[in-house]
Order: C-alpha cells, then sequence, then structure tokens
C-alpha cells in the first residue's frame, strides 16, 4: 500500500473516531479518574466494551498471521511512562484523544495541553539524546536486556509460536476476564439504583 | 440530523470505533496518537531549527522527521472530525480556563503526557486499544502503569479540590 493511502485510510478513521468521541463526550481520563475518585463508570464501561471487541478481533487475525501487531522492546520504561502519562493527564484534566477533541470544540486548555504535550517531548528528546535510554527501535532484539532494563517482545502471537495454543484461545481467555471486571461494575451500579430507590 | 442533538451512549460510539479499529489493524495498525505527536513535535522543531535538528541522535535514529508518517493524519482527522460534530451541534465556543491554578495543573499535565509518551514509546491509546488487545507483554506493564499514575494524580486532584 502506498503512503498515501496510508495516510488517507488514517485520516479516515481519525474523523470518524473525533466526531464518534465528540458527541459521546467518551473521555478516556474519565474511565479512570471518576472511576477511582467518585465510583462512577459511564466511561470505563465504554473502554472495556471496547477492549473486549478488540481483544478478540485482533487475535482472531493473529492467529492467521494477518494484522499490523505493534513490534518492539518494552521494560521499566513502558511502566514509568505510562505512570507519568497518567498523572499527567489526570492534572491536565484529558488525555492525548481528548485534547485534540476538546481543541476542535474551541477549548484552550486543551490547546494549551497539547502544546505542552509536543514540548514535553521534545524535552524527552533532549534527554534521550544524551543516555539513549530507553534503546532506539533499530537495537531492539525482542529478547530481555537487563542491562536496559528491557523485558522483550511478547504478544499473542509470540504465545501461538511457542505454545502452538491458537492466539485467539489467549484471547478469549482475556475476553473472560474483561467481561468480569463489567459485569462486577454493573452490579455495582445496580446495587447502587436500588439502594436509591428504596430511599 | 439525530446525531447531532442528543449526545451518543459512549458504549455504542467506542464498540464502534472497535470495529474500525480492527479494519485499521488489518491496513497499517491498531490506532494510536503519540507517534503521530511525536512527528509533528520534530516537523515543528524542524521548521524552527533547521539541519541543526539532527544534532539530536533523538530525531535521527529514533524519530526522523517527515510528513508521509500515517499516524499523524489520525491526530489530524480526529481534530476535523469533532470540529464538524461541535460545529454541527452548535457546541463550538471558546472556553479559557479562568484560574492561574487550573493553567498550572494544565501546563504539568501536558508535560508530563509528552514526556511519559516519549519515556514509554507509547501513549493511552496504544495501550487500551492497541498493545492490550495485542496482549502484548507492554500492555500490562503500561495500563498497570496508567492505573497507578491516575491514582495518584488523583488524590492530588482531590487535594486540589479540597483546598
Amino acid at each position: 500500500m502506498s503512503t498515501i493511502a496510508e495516510c488517507m485510510i488514517a485520516f479516515v478513521f481519525g474523523t470518524a473516531v473525533g466526531l464518534l468521541v465528540q458527541r459521546s463526550r467518551f473521555c478516556n481520563t474519565a474511565a479512570l479518574r471518576d472511576a477511582m475518585m467518585f465510583s462512577t463508570y459511564r466511561n470505563t464501561k465504554a473502554l472495556l466494551v471496547a477492549m473486549m471487541i478488540l481483544t478478540v478481533g485482533f487475535t482472531a487475525f493473529m492467529t492467521v498471521g494477518a494484522g499490523h501487531p505493534l513490534d518492539f522492546d518494552v521494560g521499566l520504561n513502558t511502566f514509568l511512562g505510562l505512570f507519568l502519562f497518567g498523572l499527567g493527564m489526570v492534572l491536565a484534566g484529558a488525555c492525548t484523544v481528548s485534547t485534540w477533541v476538546k481543541a476542535a470544540e474551541g477549548n484552550v486548555g486543551a490547546v494549551w495541553a497539547l502544546l505542552f504535550t509536543f514540548i514535553g517531548m521534545f524535552l524527552f528528546s533532549l534527554l534521550w539524546s544524551y543516555n539513549q535510554w530507553p534503546p532506539a527501535p533499530a537495537s531492539m532484539t525482542g529478547d530481555p536486556n537487563p542491562e536496559a532494563l528491557q523485558a522483550g517482545f511478547a504478544n499473542a502471537r509470540t504465545l501461538q509460536e511457542k505454545t502452538g495454543i491458537p492466539a485467539i484461545v489467549f484471547g478469549l481467555i482475556q475476553f473472560a476476564v474483561l467481561a468480569a471486571i463489567y459485569r462486577a461494575i454493573r452490579r455495582k451500579e445496580q446495587a447502587r439504583e436500588k439502594d436509591e430507590a428504596s430511599e | 440530523m439525530e446525531l447531532f442533538r442528543k449526545t451518543l451512549d459512549p458504549v455504542f460510539a467506542l464498540a464502534v470505533i472497535a470495529v474500525l479499529d480492527i479494519f485499521l489493524f488489518l491496513t497499517v495498525g491498531a490506532w494510536t496518537v503519540g507517534g503521530g505527536e511525536t512527528m509533528m513535535t520534530g516537523l515543528i522543531a524542524q521548521a524552527f531549527l533547521g539541519d541543526e535538528l539532527k544534532r539530536l541522535p533523538f530525531w535521527t535514529l529514533v524519530f526522523e522527521p517527515h510528513w508521509d508518517y500515517w499516524k499523524m493524519y489520525i491526530s489530524l482527522g480526529m481534530f476535523f472530525g469533532a470540529f464538524i460534530g461541535a460545529v454541527a451541534s452548535k457546541e463550538f465556543y471558546l472556553r479559557v480556563p479562568r484560574r492561574l491554578s487550573e493553567w498550572v495543573m494544565i501546563t504539568l499535565g501536558g508535560l508530563l503526557m509528552g514526556i511519559g509518551i516519549r519515556l514509554a514509546f507509547v501513549c493511552n491509546v496504544s495501550t487500551f486499544f492497541g498493545l492490550t488487545p495485542e496482549m502484548n507483554l507492554g500492555g500490562y506493564l503500561a495500563v498497570s502503569g496508567i492505573i497507578a499514575g491516575a491514582w495518584v494524580g488523583s488524590l492530588i486532584y482531590k487535594k486540589m479540590l479540597e483546598g
């Protein structure tokens, strides 16, 4: 596929996502923050449903060798990076998606958050250019590299290769775990609704 | 049009996005935002610094700025789609944070998000809509990290609300 076709597909996908997120007021930050702070799960349930569909879809296609899974080594930096990100998104009140969506609604704070996300990325590029950690993608091997605090690479496809069990089987196990979390949330909501109705 | 008159159920919206994401996964790769934002950062930096940017190995070894990077167009598409949605539903208007504390939190939050994305090589979108559904080890590390970070962030946020 030509790069222009790739860019056009990405733009059409992004347009549909932007429209759906704007009209549904979905927010990834709220999916975590509201569940932790207010025990409300409007966005958390939506996130779980998406993850259930994606887990089955991705692992089904990965079973037959289709699709383009992300392929790079992970390690301590993955945990630390998302820790900083999680902290930052709650402080900013927006994640990568909602900054773009809110900016498109005329929210100046979201534009500011986006600007400082870019500045944060540039500052990190200065630091990386000095210490070159985590390793650049070209030097990744897929194997654990304790010196660089890297755990290597593993996904549903490598599990299938190592065990001979189709990737979709692992996907269905993950689906069941996500569905159990969703069910627990629904039960909690129903118990609350019952309490409110009896008051 | 009904779509622009009432708010969509987020479960329905995210289910549709998930199906579209599977198509994207089959053609180019799963939905992501952080990579495209990094490329935009590189292009903006290149516009200001020119060839001087090449003195920073990050921009030659990790992200060499170029315009035909498909991930960048997802973000531009999201902006465009959300703008159409906001204008058509009459929800577009300028909102400016009023308090200094809000500006400080947004500034700090934005910086942490940018640094965090580049340190991890992934963003929240790749975490929930790419890595974890692919059952990538990084997805579980990233989910643990983002939950821990959001929890600490929520404690700080709560303190600020109380204060």
